[in-house]
């Protein structure tokens, strides 16, 4: 009987599944044929290319095409800017979600409940401000632009993930620290920061990932080639009518990449549990 | 160690008085326990002193220097959380150093504190285990060791045992009992358990809705407390509690008489008064109050029966054990001195 349900349950389980894995899949599965068929064959309609060939990453690599001129220090651009929003918005939001979660300082609510209506107005509609904004600043083609740009974007976000997973920490921890003589300072560092790994990891990926994948906001902001990230170099492939399909899913398949090995160079510090032991729940 | 002494103090949460003027002191290495039901205000009381409350009104003194303006840290007090409260992250070795750390002590004072202090406590072997790799006791052991390697003045502890199963509470109040003993620094518990209080304390303060009702020795609270919560609060099975009027050198209650000290002077004929007894200090006889047996509880060397005057329930309690039914007709005797009387309106004891 139970072994019935069991099996009932996993099928309706599988039923859900594979057609999420299936949609979810086809787009890559797209790419990656794309990207290993020769350029006359690309759109052949073939399910496997007769001939799959690496030619076309090797052209990328070897930046063998009008498109490709930039991409090394494009990929650059993508890395830079993304780790330094990653970086910067923890920074911001950990730093709010400390002052606001364990030292309750006053307005702490204000700043949680204006970090929630910021994601009333969609990042769209302040593309226009935010070019404005960064031409005051004369900061228009530069990479702190999108930089400042991408954080302001992630924050409000972060800090309420942030805010919400230290309220879960034992408030007794810093009573506990408080006692044994620790600054607010040493508590963020000694006491705070360590039981928070898990969720500074998940949300500096959040962030990073934001930064590496955005569009709008790069293509407003930077304008010459050698500043633009490849995301949006990826985009200047279909200003021709020849668009290169072939390089384009090679480079976009290549810029996938690096989300991948980041999510699993990070994922065992996504661990729960990291607090078991300290109280008694 | 040193002394502490509160002087008229308050604590308000906004509108709520939840301290109202508590003035004690406490001796130089003495054991004080504040007991009372939930919400009585001991714990805010231990927290205040700790430093992790605001004093609204008052002043609270150790060694005779005022603290109220103090840091928790520049208090010179330990204390020791209901939660343990360890660093999940740190070794029970760093959590043990971790105030020593902070003030920078160096590292042979602090490994040999340490040392020191996981030999008291029976944690040699654990020293390199994380939190989560111990039981429940061995945390609360980690949680006092944390506590002494500070060599504080004053230690508190906040319900340290409530949450421990019964029998571990049963050895760690020894245990830390034993401590006190042999490091002699005051300390002040807070506990809502009366028998914990009872065979812990050198002084017990009792406390109810932010006051204190009575401080005294345990035995001092059990034999002669001072109004009627206390004489409930105190004691289990709990006394037991009659509503009667005196009678010359008796009080009138559910149509029996029951003899009360004729020393009692602050009776009055026919006065409206609670008659008290404990459990304990009734006997069985084969004359006297009619009772009727109605649960048999054996316990081994005691025996405790639930008993039924008309409408009211009675407590007996007895060494060895009985050979009584329920249903079976009792009679119950007991010395008028151990009788308490207190007054129906004030619940003061009389």
């Amino acid at each position: 009987m139970t072994s019935w349900k069991k099996i009932s349950s996993e099928a309706k389980l599988l039923l859900i599944g594979i057609p999420v894995l299936i949609w979810t899949l086809f787009p890559i599965y797209h790419m990656v044929l794309f990207s290993i068929s020769p350029r006359d064959t690309a759109t052949s309609g073939r399910i496997w290319p007769e001939n799959p060939t690496l030619q076309n990453f090797n052209i990328v690599f070897k930046r063998d095409h009008f498109y490709l001129d930039h991409f090394w220090t494009q990929l650059g651009n993508s890395f830079v800017i993304a780790i330094t929003v990653g970086a910067l918005t923890l920074f911001i939001a950990t730093s709010a979600a400390f002052a606001i979660s364990r030292l309750k300082v006053r307005g702490g609510r204000t700043v949680m409940n204006l970090a929630l209506v910021t994601y009333f107005i969609p990042a769209a509609f302040l593309a226009v401000p935010m070019y404005k904004t960064m031409g005051v600043y004369g900061l228009l083609n530069n990479h702190w632009a999108l930089i400042f740009a991408m954080v302001t974007i992630a924050s409000p976000y972060c800090i309420w993930v942030l805010k919400q997973a230290s309220d879960k920490l034992p408030y007794e921890l810093d009573e506990a620290a408080r006692m044994d003589g620790a600054t607010p300072l040493q508590l963020f560092w000694m006491v705070y920061l360590p039981l928070m790994v898990p969720s500074l990891v998940a949300v500096g990926t959040y962030a990073l990932l934001l930064a590496w994948n955005e569009y709008l906001y790069a293509f407003l902001l930077l304008s010459k080639d050698s500043d633009v990230t490849l995301a949006v170099a990826l985009g200047h492939f279909l200003s021709a009518d020849d668009s290169p399909w072939e390089l384009l899913m090679a480079t976009g398949l290549l810029y996938a990449l690096p989300p991948v090995a980041f999510y699993y160079i990070f994922k065992r510090y996504m661990v729960s549990g990291l607090t078991d032991g300290s109280v008694k729940s | 160690m040193a002394s502490v002494s509160f002087h008229n103090i308050y604590k308000n949460f906004g509108d709520v008085k939840v301290i109202r003027c508590i003035s004690f002191d406490i001796q130089d290495g003495e054991f004080v326990v504040l007991v009372g039901p939930s919400g009585c205000g001991k714990s805010t009381l231990l927290r205040m002193l700790a430093g992790l409350e605001d004093i609204s009104a008052g002043e609270i003194q150790i060694d005779g220097r005022v603290i109220n303006e103090f840091e928790s840290k520049d208090r010179d007090i330990a204390m020791v959380f209901q939660s343990y409260a360890l660093y999940p992250h740190m070794t029970v070795r760093e959590n043990m150093a971790f105030s020593l750390r902070l003030r920078k002590a160096d590292v042979r004072t602090t490994e040999e504190r340490v040392t020191n202090a996981a030999r008291i406590l029976n944690l040699d072997k654990l020293l390199d285990r994380f939190p989560r790799e111990l039981s429940g006791g061995q945390r609360q052991r980690v949680a006092m060791g944390r506590a002494i390697v500070r060599d504080p003045k004053v230690f508190l502890f906040d319900e340290p045992l409530s949450n421990l199963d019964a029998k571990l509470r049963v050895a760690m109040r020894a245990e830390i009992k034993a401590l006190h003993q042999r490091l002699k620094t005051t300390t002040v518990y807070v506990t809502h358990d009366q028998i914990e209080a009872m065979t812990m304390a050198d002084r017990i303060v009792v406390m109810q809705n932010g006051i204190v009702e009575q401080i005294g020795t345990p035995l001092e609270l059990f034999d002669r407390p001072c109004n009627l919560f206390v004489a409930q609060f105190i004691g289990s099975p709990a006394m037991n509690v009659l509503k009667g009027t005196v009678q010359g050198s008796y009080v009138h209650a559910l149509e029996t008489k029951w003899q009360i000290n004729s020393n009692i002077t602050t009776v009055s004929e026919g006065q409206q008064v609670y008659f008290g007894i404990r459990p304990s200090d009734l006997s069985l006889a084969s004359s006297g109050i009619a009772a009727k047996v109605v649960v048999v509880e054996p316990t081994g060397a005691e025996t405790e029966l639930l008993l039924q005057i008309g409408e009211q329930s009675i407590t007996l309690v007895m060494h060895g054990r009985t050979s009584v039914n329920p249903d079976d007709i009792v009679y119950l005797q007991f010395d008028p001195n151990k009788a308490h009387v207190f007054d129906l309106s004030s619940e003061q004891r009389l």
